[in-house]
């Protein structure tokens, strides 16, 4: 896959204050680029810059190779974007709102267009009404339209789902699934699960620095420092000396019922689960779980985020 | 795109009460300030001898006087109208469908100061009934009546601008507003200052930069060069400024 957005060492600095340090990373096409960070981490002013809202104080970011700047306007109906508070004109009817983003983009079948967003986003049944009296959800659905309504083929999505009741979260993240089958998205989320559901690529951005980007898998692989084991025997069983595998420790340890489990790092990062199988059968032990253990996202983005404060 | 844009500014004002209010107030105010300048008018030719009578000009008490007073209307209802233009896009985030569009900074100012000049002119709309009442009892002496539409009409043009230029600095509605009337005051003040100089290059220079002194010209039907130097500059200078006001976001 070719790389679509490449930001290359962008730095954006207010008086007194760095709001992004020297972040570079890059989106490839046909992904869903998950961007990660706490509160304040630097996550929407990176994403206004790549939205070309404003220029960075130094560093390059270049879309289809193409060099992002606010007063370039080639770029503009390449790019949609859902920003955290969505541009929604609260006085004007959802249909007439989007047939005016729809014309500000240059679409040609403004009608026909406005109509397919509406009927992909479940609005046709408040078209007329004022954005202003829709619900949260709504709103958020509207946002959304006016980022795909001329049609970008790169999209830039700032936390999405915040804020929505659970049904409209998986409605919204199919959505997304099936926008992603046509267009690259560089989507922005606090819920790590939907991040892993969606995302195939993700970047860590704290305290306006780059933590970690590129593959998920390979994030995870990086992140797991050694193989992880998760072993269980019976409570009143005592678990045998396995240093004939490899070195070891036990990082986690406790009971499930009538299970005590253990948490086992393997240095050595092979897959011995044939060889502590059989280990432990032939102490004569019960074997009642045995697992390669992931960290999950949550694990890795608290490690990114905490460490390294 | 500026039609667009335009047309997006001015079915915002007129889906809104705002407008209907505006004009409404407007047109009451202006009303009441031409029905008492008629009355006195009538009153004033009626007290004194008929050959006197001939000498008050009904242009100079009633015309001249009635638009001066909508000039001073504009110091209120200009701001009003102007100051929401940009703080509360600023305040809502809302500029950013525009600057996430093929759109640039100069075409927003354009299409905003059209849309409130739309609605400055659909106020005034309301003040041709003054002339045919005044067709209507009979008096017949409309000089100077395009004049000082025109003054107006320009004065309206640079408080627009003006008031544009206010609104692009603040995020405040009010700030914004106050802004652009003390603004406005200003203008007004600098040519009384330029009356009450003993100096006559400085009296000149004030009298020049404010803006009374253009409108009293132009009211009066004396239309100069200069005068439409001054009104071309005035707009295209505070318009220039709220361009780069808005451009402030990509330094």
């Amino acid at each position: 896959m070719d790389k679509i957005l490449v930001v290359d060492g962008i730095t954006k600095e207010y008086p007194g204050r760095m709001a992004v340090s020297n972040v570079s990373f890059e989106v490839l096409r046909g992904s869903i680029h998950g961007f990660l960070g706490p509160n304040g981490a630097g996550k929407s002013t990176t994403m206004r810059m790549i939205a070309g809202l404003m220029p960075a104080t130094s560093g390059t970011m270049t879309l289809f190779g193409e060099t992002i700047h606010p007063e370039k306007l080639s770029l503009k109906n390449q790019i949609g974007l859902l920003p955290e508070n969505a541009p929604l004109y609260l006085d004007m009817p959802v249909e007439k709102y989007l047939a005016l983003v729809a014309k500000l983009h240059g679409v040609k079948k403004v009608k026909e267009q406005v109509e397919k967003v509406m009927s992909d986003l479940s609005l046709i049944e408040v078209r007329k009404r004022l954005i202003g009296n829709l619900s949260k959800g709504y709103k958020q659905r509207v946002g959304l339209a006016q980022a795909i309504v001329y049609d970008a083929p790169f999209l830039i999505l700032d936390e999405p789902t915040n804020g929505l009741d659970p049904q409209s979260v998986v409605e919204l993240r199919e959505f997304i699934k099936k926008l992603a089958q046509e267009k690259t998205i560089l989507f922005s989320s606090h819920v790590l699960p939907e991040v892993e559901q969606l995302c195939d690529q993700i970047t860590i951005i704290h305290q306006g620095k780059i933590r970690a980007s590129g593959d998920l898998k390979e994030i995870h692989r990086k992140f797991r420092q050694g193989l992880v084991l998760k072993v269980g025997i019976l409570e009143n069983e005592k678990l045998p000396d396995l240093s004939e595998l490899g070195k070891y420790e036990i990082t986690h340890e406790h009971i499930v019922g009538q299970e005590k489990q253990y948490d086992l790092v393997f240095e050595n990062d092979l897959d011995c689960r044939s060889d502590l199988g059989r280990l432990i059968l032939g102490k004569g032990l019960h074997l009642l779980t045995l697992q390669v253990e992931s960290p999950e996202l949550e694990d890795i983005f608290l490690h990114m985020t905490e460490q390294k404060k | 795109m500026i039609y667009i844009l335009w047309k997006k500014e001015v079915e915002s004002y007129f889906s809104s009460p705002l407008a209907y209010v505006l004009i409404g107030l407007f047109s009451i105010i202006s009303g009441t300030f031409f029905f008492n300048l008629l009355v006195t008018y009538t009153d004033g030719i009626q007290a004194i001898p008929q050959h006197l009578a001939q000498e008050i000009s009904f242009v100079e008490e009633v015309v001249l006087r009635l638009f001066a007073n909508i000039n001073f209307l504009f110091l209120i209802f200009i701001p009003l109208i102007t100051m929401k233009l940009f703080s509360e896009e600023k305040r809502l985030e809302t500029l950013d469908l525009y600057w996430l569009s093929p759109v640039r900074e100069w075409q927003v100012v354009l299409a905003k100061g059209l849309a409130a000049f739309t609605l400055i002119l659909s106020m005034l709309l309301m003040t041709v009934l003054f002339p045919l009442i005044i067709w209507g009892v009979g008096i017949r002496d409309f000089s100077l009546l395009g004049s000082s539409y025109l003054a107006v009409i320009l004065n309206a043009c640079c408080y627009i601008s003006l008031g544009l230029f206010c609104s692009s600095l603040s995020g405040n509605q009010i700030i914004a507003g106050l802004l652009s009337i003390l603004g406005i005051m200003f203008l007004w003040m600098l040519t009384w200052g330029g009356h009450l100089n003993s100096n006559y290059l400085v009296a000149e220079i004030f009298s020049y930069i404010g803006i009374t002194s253009h409108f009293e010209r132009i009211l009066r039907g004396l239309i100069g060069t200069q005068d439409i130097i001054y009104y071309i500059s005035f707009v295209f200078m505070f318009g220039f400024l709220s361009v780069k006001s808005l451009g402030r976001r990509n330094w």
